[in-house]
């Protein structure tokens, strides 16, 4: 067989064209794992092997080391099957997330995830340091010094006790996170809450938020529970399940539905002061002005320059970050709150994103359509949107839960302080956009505008009453409207109602048909990765 | 001094050479999705577990409300 | 037993939501006011120039328009409603007056107001905030919600009258019709009951449904016949249970319950009386639209409160009403895709027997179950078992 060598040697040193990679071709049948990782040229794959794959594994260790130490981590991944089953496999949660990417859209993305995973150690490593299940029992310092809570109520909540008191949320760590990294994870819990009686029809989310409970695979690490009624009625309803399993002390801290209507402010700002108060009560330390101030600002940092990304997003060809790197960072570092990693990750991504600008880098050259994807995200398939890209050119610029928490807070008085936290609360994820009136779903319009895309990655999650609620008139505003919109139907978490697949084909069908474009890279097409983490 | 320098780079090389065919290979995601995962899948399984549904339901529960 | 006088008018009122007391009271000038959730205070509905219509959708089974915006993965209730609305079944009303309170009848009210369904050019809709708790904060929030959202544009649309004085009227009105139906309601606390579950619940479903002075001199000759109604020498009823859950206005779901050998002998569920027709205080020195603030907080057992005194509470309201109404088990029946009733009912199915020993049959339904032969075989087992439960106690 004769070889060009020119090519081979062009291949070897630069990768190759996105159209002749092949990647479908790199997945061993059914488990998403690769026959071997992408060559993307010498320079990117050197890249991704040590400031990607080493930097990482080596940075996991001593994330581990520096929260809780190994014995901890150790005794965490024994005890709880959300750690073990799924944390191990971390890196290929990244794999899947940077599947084709190149140069500076490759570092950009990668920074993000290296932000959640150090943002993800550092909660589980809290609660193993801190369990009481894994000391027989024994509450220890730490154990004293936590706040246990929803993982839809805001982080920033707890910011006057920065330094004395570690909030940390009940789900994110062994539900949410583990939905991306290794989706089959949570199919236990769901299936345990359904055992006890509960019917398969709400939202899976938080089916399986109780259901942690009632696999007893939740940590025992706090004295105190803050719940909240974000996002939705089956929210509302979990915490009845959770209170009787956790049977602590739990202040309900529910924020008002109905957003836009300037009488609500004065209760929702009660509610975080009754909130202050129970902390207060209930652990013995008192609340710290200046330092929900210093976190505060430090927080208004991290949104201003989440404005200056979607300015680069909407406005030029130059937004190095894909789409699930983008969306996934925003809802992770907004809803927990402020953390050193968050400016850590900015001050690289600042780096890389001037550099773009500057240089008029475009890290997705193969843009055919630029897509704002909205409604709730398939947690399972967050990666739909590399294999989009790579399959179709289908470019995710922004995403609806990206765009909630959209505010800054001031800081020059308490009252100006608490009237924005109050509005910024109530502009929680998916709420921001589900609850309080429909003109709030429709301001997708709006959206497709400032973000310039052509195409609406409209995501169908079954099991979610108040935007099924909706699915008739969004049919009716996209063919008024004249825009391609594809429905993706999803049970968010939960894989088994609509797989992956089912998911790619809807796409693939829609683009075929409706569209009548031909695939970048026809083996993303059709391949089977029912397994798959 | 020379020799033992150059044993480390050696070993260093080697070291690097092996770490790069895991990666290449994805033969840590081999490894924690045949070995590792399976193996733990059944501790988890097989774990003895509390009836969280023996859980006791107390009635008289405090009600949190403050003076703001 | 006799036959109650007026049921079959009472059953007739309930064939559709423009009745023919809707229709006197719309002839008469007042104002048709719709709603759906208890959280809508029915008083602020029945201020002298209107009057209150809980929206129903009578057999309704098949809401395939509504199915189309609703998508089938919502609950049946709220998509009747709007297949009602859709239908022109509505159009009698001036205003529908709601509550961000459950998703789905959120969604069905949001419809209303975003399209042109409902034909009548005087027709608007507002949405009110309400509250997860019942402090004080709570009700002051929901006093101001209900001044800004039912009061003010009912005065600025209609001219009504909402003075205290006038809402002390409306209280009067509802404290009137509360006592009527207590007491139609009480003779279901009898060791052999002189009225049905069935027949209360068509009597109560008509006082939420027709204009309330037109329907109160009706309840009242019921009442006047209840006292000398004798009961049958041996009750055709094998127990007597609680009926609770969600949103309930199907008297033939009852009435299949009672077939199968149940009495239900209280309705603790969103169109019961249990909480609807519990009288209104006003405390001394209190506004009247803070004492009904307060109240509709206070009675209201929705699992939609959050705190964890309330959530507990719930269980042992469940009890006492058991007890007070000498039940021998809870029914506890959510529509399906009820994501509050689910939960409530997961935890009610395990906790009522064990801690308080009351049997549960715990049941998800559509909103129209009359011909279900699965339910009534869930019934019929469920009241064996109770039978046996008791002949094992030794009763």
């Amino acid at each position: 067989m004769k070889y060009d060598m020119k090519a081979l040697a062009h291949d070897f040193w630069y990768g190759k064209p996105h159209q002749e990679r092949r990647l479908g071709d790199l997945y061993i049948d059914k488990t998403g794992l690769y026959k071997h990782r992408e060559w993307r040229g010498f320079k990117d794959t050197m890249y991704y092997f040590y400031n990607i794959w080493m930097y990482n594994y080596a940075h996991m260790v001593m994330d581990v080391v520096r929260y809780g130490g190994l014995i901890n981590f150790a005794k965490g991944v024994w005890r709880y099957r959300w750690v073990g089953q799924t944390y191990l496999p971390v890196l290929h949660w990244f794999d899947r997330g940077m599947e084709g990417m190149r140069g500076e859209g490759l570092k950009a993305s990668a920074w993000h995830y290296r932000g959640m995973v150090n943002a993800t150690i550092f909660q589980f490593q809290r609660m193993f340091s801190s369990d009481a299940n894994l000391r027989g029992g024994k509450r220890n310092y730490r154990w004293h010094h936590n706040v246990a809570h929803n993982e839809t109520v805001w982080g920033g909540v707890f910011y006057p006790w920065h330094g004395k008191l570690t909030n940390v949320p009940m789900e994110m760590i062994p539900y949410f996170v583990t939905c991306h990294v290794n989706s089959h994870t949570v199919l236990n819990y769901i299936d345990a809450v359904q055992s006890i009686g509960l019917p398969g029809d709400p939202c899976p989310m938080c089916q399986a938020e109780a259901g942690l409970f009632v696999l007893d695979d939740m940590p025992d690490y706090a004295p105190i529970v803050i719940t909240s009624n974000e996002a939705c009625d089956a929210s509302v309803s979990t915490s009845i399940l959770q209170d009787w399993f956790l049977d602590k002390p739990l202040f309900a801290m529910p924020q008002p539905m109905q957003f836009d209507d300037p009488l609500l402010k004065k209760h929702c700002r009660d509610e975080i002061e009754q909130c202050w108060k129970f902390v207060e009560e209930q652990t013995g330390i008192p609340f710290d002005w200046n330092s929900l101030v210093k976190c505060i600002e430090s927080q208004n940092e991290l949104q201003k320059f989440e404005w200056e990304k979607w300015d680069v997003a909407a406005k030029t060809d130059y937004y190095p970050v894909n789409g699930v790197a983008q969306s996934l960072y925003r809802i992770y570092q907004s809803q927990f709150g402020d953390l050193p990693v968050w400016h850590e990750v900015d001050g690289h991504v600042r780096k890389i994103l001037n550099k773009c600008v500057k240089k008029k880098i475009n890290s997705f050259p193969e843009t055919r359509h630029r897509v704002l994807a909205w409604s709730c995200a398939p947690l399972y398939y967050s990666n739909w949107c590399t294999w989009a890209y790579n399959c179709w050119g289908l470019n995710t610029v922004m995403n609806m839960d990206s765009l909630m928490f959209n505010m800054t807070i001031r800081t020059d008085s308490y009252d100006h302080c608490l009237d924005d936290m109050a509005q910024y609360h109530m502009w929680a994820p998916m709420r921001r956009m589900a609850v309080g009136g429909m003109h709030h779903i429709f301001e997708c319009w709006k959206y497709m505008e400032e973000f310039n895309c052509d195409m609406v990655m409209m995501y169908d999650q079954l099991q979610c009453k108040g935007m099924q609620g909706v699915h008739g008139l969004f049919e009716d505003e996209f063919r008024e409207r004249n825009i391609h919109a594809i429905w993706m139907p999803h049970a968010l978490p939960d894989s088994r109602t609509v797989s992956r697949m089912e998911i790619r084909q809807i796409v693939n069908d829609y683009m075929t048909t409706v569209m009548h474009e031909e695939a970048l890279d026809p083996t993303l097409l059709e391949f089977d990765d029912s397994m798959t983490w | 001094m020379k020799a033992k320098i150059l044993k480390a780079l050696l070993m260093a090389l080697g070291v690097n050479a092996a770490l790069f065919a895991v990666f290449f290979f994805d033969l840590d995601g081999k490894f924690l999705f045949y070995v590792v995962e399976p193996t733990l899948k059944k501790h988890y399984d097989n774990m003895p577990r509390r009836d969280m549904t023996k859980m006791p339901y107390e009635m008289n529960k405090p009600n949190y409300e403050y003076n703001v | 037993m006799r036959d109650l006088k007026h049921l079959i008018a009472f059953e007739n009122l309930l064939q559709e939501a423009n009745n023919e007391l809707v229709r006197q009271g719309k002839a008469d000038g007042k104002r048709a006011l719709g709603y759906t959730c208890y959280f809508m205070p029915e008083v602020l509905l029945d201020l002298p120039g209107c009057f209150a219509v809980r929206l129903r959708a009578p057999k309704c089974t098949s809401p395939d328009m509504a199915t189309y915006y609703m998508s089938s993965r919502t609950c049946h209730y709220g998509r009747s409603l709007f297949e009602r609305a859709l239908e022109g079944g509505y159009n009698f009303l001036d205003a529908n007056f709601g509550t961000e309170t459950c998703t789905v009848t959120c969604r069905f009210q949001e419809h209303l107001g975003y399209m042109d369904v409902i034909q009548n050019p005087d027709f608007f809709v507002t949405f009110t905030d309400v509250p997860f708790k019942k402090n004080q904060n709570s009700i002051a929030h929901y006093e101001g919600q209900l001044q800004a959202h039912v009061l003010d544009p009912l005065h600025e649309k209609f001219g009504i009258d909402i003075s205290d004085e006038a809402l002390m009227k409306a209280i009067d009105l509802h404290n009137e019709i509360s006592a009527v139906i207590n007491e139609i309601g009480d003779y279901r606390k009898l060791d052999n009951p002189t009225i049905t579950g069935y027949e209360f619940q068509v009597i109560q479903l008509c006082s939420l449904v027709c204009p309330k002075e037109l329907i109160l001199p009706m309840l009242k000759e019921t009442a006047k016949e209840l006292k000398t109604r004798k009961p049958d020498k041996k009750s055709p009823f094998r127990c007597k249970v609680v009926l609770a859950g969600s949103e309930n206005d199907d008297p033939e779901f009852t009435k299949l319950i009672e077939g199968c050998g149940a009495e239900v002998v209280c309705d603790r569920h969103c169109y019961g009386a249990v909480e609807s027709r519990a009288p209104i205080v006003v405390k001394d020195g209190e506004k009247p639209l803070t004492a009904i603030a307060r109240h509709y907080l206070e009675t209201s057992n929705c699992p939609r409160f959050m705190p964890q005194d309330i959530m507990r509470e719930r269980k042992q309201r469940l009890a006492d009403l058991a007890k007070e109404y000498k039940a021998d088990g809870i029914i506890i029946a959510s529509n399906k895709f009820c994501e509050y009733w689910s939960y409530e009912r997961t935890i009610d199915t395990i906790v009522m027997p064990r801690d308080f020993g009351y049997p549960v049959c715990s049941i998800e339904k559509e909103y129209i179950n009359g011909a279900s032969g699965q339910l009534r075989t869930r019934f019929q087992a469920f009241v064996e078992s109770i039978e046996i439960k008791k002949i094992q106690e030794g009763k």
